[in-house]
């Protein structure tokens, strides 16, 4: 892990001197941080070489803010996505859930702190096709524990919030493939997570619609007071987040800080 | 309930949607094979259960032996009445006869028994389908249903009875003349052996044809109810004069018994392998929707599910499946069970023929005894084949890495 972290900094200096913008402004100075990481690196083997995706990501995400992740296929977007959500280790730096080193547990104790840390939204929806719309969003309520009358409560308040009343007993199958995304949001916010992470949440989606879900996505996450990561190939989309984050390279090289 | 249990149900029973494919055809696998070893249990238990009956109908739970005629039959009635576990007894004679009615032979058995007793022992009124017991006096006989059947024999006629003490004279060169009885009544007990050739009669008869004197060949006991036959029996051989031996009617058959015994088993066992077949497509089937909701896994993962209950989740497919087949093999063997008859009958009347079966396998029905044993131990096998089914799907289920399922295309 030493070594991990000097050659972070040394990267960082090599990344100063050849002009490119790495600020210290992806780590919000706020210590107040739902979800921080710190010189993130992963390698993957490729062939007889190996391949380095992340190669010292730092990012912090206040709680309530909106965060926007771009980057060139093949960055490390997905793979950053996924290490901040515990599903993957990172081979160095350090990754803290509130205030708890993630990167010191095991993937089970992620698991297990996972369902209600935070919710997650893939671009191919990745609803159960056997239960409807309701029973979707209250799956993930009933992973984390037992579900009750409150639960089946916010469940529904959620897909009415999404606009998404007259479907509660559609199957997926039933639903068009931006109600499909407005359930896996409703899903996603079902135990009141402090961090959203959506992996291009609008790939599948046309743009009239893609621009809909992100909007509703930003304002739910606004109002349920959830942190959201957006990770997205969408200029525009990116822009309505109050931070954008570029990567590339395997490093956070951009970032431009709106209000929150 | 939790959400492995949840899920399992919901993706085998969807609600709102058909009823998937794989569900049902596991189901129904499962089931055939509940259904197929109920029905051959049921029927090879009927099987011995009737013969159980039979035999105990027609010579009491233990009969006594002796080791030629009983000669000394106090010492043999003392005993009887000794043990408190016998409830009645009645003596009998017993050999094979020459009779003929209208010049038409036969060579049947012959049973006599004490008329004042054998009512106590041996409900021989329930078998009789023509003529009356009361009938039955010392000039009579009563005739089973195919023996009367093949002489043309009828309630009322009269017929022959000659004996093997005619030849013994014979060669004193004294001459016995046939002894011409009554037909008084007929017997059908169900059994093709007994029903094709037997003839009950008294027992002074009996001892007048064969020159008994008073001797008699045995006793047929009727045992108190609950009382145990095996032990009754023990009881009798240490009270009986060594001339004399009790048996059980399962120790008379024991050969018989042991050979239904093994058969009833070798049914049952080589039944199992529809069950486990049935297994195996479930594993393969499961196995395939592992590999069709690897995403599903993942995003499970996602969302905070442990690999064991993702494992779970498979498993609890599987004892699904097998609750499910089990309940539906049941209902279908029990209701094939019910109108096994009429489909015997279809079956032999499209095949071998009622007559040909009836002469094969001894029964003019199908019996069926279900042993509440027999169905908790196909409900425990089924149960565990299906679960354990489900171990290999879930053991791959488990080992799913979320990462890289939610990655798989």
């Amino acid at each position: 892990m030493a070594n991990d972290e000097a050659n972070h900094s040394a990267s960082k200096s090599a990344d100063r001197s050849s002009g490119i913008r790495h600020s210290e402004s992806v780590i919000p100075s706020s210590a107040a941080a739902v979800l921080r990481a710190t010189g993130l690196r992963k390698r993957y083997p490729s062939g007889d070489q190996t391949l380095e995706v992340l190669r010292g990501v730092d990012l912090a995400v206040q709680a309530g803010e909106s965060v926007s992740i771009r980057g060139e296929s093949g960055s490390g977007k997905s793979t950053l996505l996924n290490i901040l959500a515990g599903l993957d280790r990172p081979d160095g730096g350090e990754l803290f859930w509130r205030t708890e080193a993630a990167h010191q547990l095991s993937l089970g104790a992620l698991t297990a702190r996972r369902g209600r840390f935070l919710g997650m939204v893939f671009q191919a929806y990745y609803l159960i096709p056997e239960l409807d719309a309701l029973a979707n969003v209250l799956m993930a309520a009933r992973v984390v524990g037992p579900v009750g009358a409150a639960a089946r409560a916010r469940a529904a308040a959620l897909l009415r919030r999404v606009g998404l009343a007259a479907r509660m007993a559609h199957l997926p199958a039933q639903l068009s493939g931006g109600e499909r995304q407005r359930v896996a949001v409703a899903r996603a916010l079902m135990n009141f997570p402090a961090v959203i992470l959506a992996d291009e949440p609008t790939g599948n989606l046309d743009e009239r619609t893609g621009d809909e879900v992100i909007a509703l996505l930003l304002e739910v996450c606004a109002e349920e007071h959830a942190a959201l990561v957006l990770v997205t190939h969408n200029p525009a989309h990116a822009k309505k987040t109050a931070r954008q984050l570029t990567l590339q390279l395997g490093r956070m090289v951009e970032s431009v800080r709106f209000g929150v | 309930m939790s959400w492995p249990l949840y899920l399992a149900f919901k993706q085998l029973f969807p609600s709102g949607r058909r009823l998937p494919f794989f569900t049902l055809i596991s189901v129904a696998g499962v089931a055939l094979g509940v259904a197929l070893m109920l029905m051959a249990t049921s029927v090879m238990g009927g099987f011995g259960y009737q013969i159980k009956k039979m035999i105990i109908d027609t010579q009491g739970e233990v009969q006594v032996r002796g080791r030629g005629p009983i000669e000394n039959r106090a010492a043999v009635e003392e005993a009887l009445a000794s043990v408190p576990a016998v409830a009645a007894w009645a003596p009998f004679a017993s050999g094979v006869v020459m009779l003929q009615f209208e010049n038409r032979p036969a060579f049947p058995a012959v049973l006599g028994y004490d008329l004042g007793r054998i009512r106590q022992v041996i409900p021989l009124e329930r078998y009789l389908v023509a003529g009356s017991f009361d009938d039955l006096d010392d000039d009579s006989v009563i005739l089973s249903s195919l023996l009367a059947s093949s002489l043309g024999a009828r309630p009322g006629d009269k017929v022959s009875l000659y004996s093997p003490l005619m030849l013994e004279r014979l060669k004193q060169n004294e001459i016995l003349l046939p002894r011409d009885v009554r037909v008084a009544g007929i017997f059908q007990i169900g059994h093709q052996q007994l029903d094709s050739s037997t003839v009950i009669c008294s027992l002074r008869l009996m001892q007048d044809l064969y020159g008994l004197g008073k001797t008699v060949h045995g006793y047929n006991v009727r045992l108190r109810p609950g009382a145990d036959e095996f032990a009754a029996a023990a009881a009798l051989n240490r009270a009986l004069p060594a001339a004399a031996v009790a048996r059980t009617w399962f120790e008379s058959n024991a050969d018989f018994q042991a050979v239904l015994s093994f058969e009833r088993n070798m049914i049952f066992f080589l039944l199992t392998f529809i069950v486990i077949v049935a297994a195996f497509s479930i594993t393969s089937s499961l196995l395939v929707t592992v590999v069709r909701k690897t995403r599903e896994i993942g995003l499970l993962g996602a969302m905070g599910g442990r690999a064991r209950e993702v494992a779970l989740c498979f498993c609890a497919q599987g004892f699904v499946i097998g609750v499910a087949g089990t309940i539906g093999g049941l209902a279908a063997g029990f209701t094939l069970l019910h109108y096994r008859d009429h489909l015997v009958h279809l079956i032999a009347s499209l095949t071998m023929g009622q007559e040909v079966f009836v002469k094969f396998y001894q029964f003019n029905h199908l019996p069926a005894h279900t042993a509440p044993r027999d169905v908790v131990t196909i409900i425990v096998f089924t149960l565990l084949a299906a679960t354990l089914a489900g171990l290999i799907p879930a053991w791959r289920a488990a080992k799913l890495k979320p990462v890289e399922a939610l990655r798989s295309e």
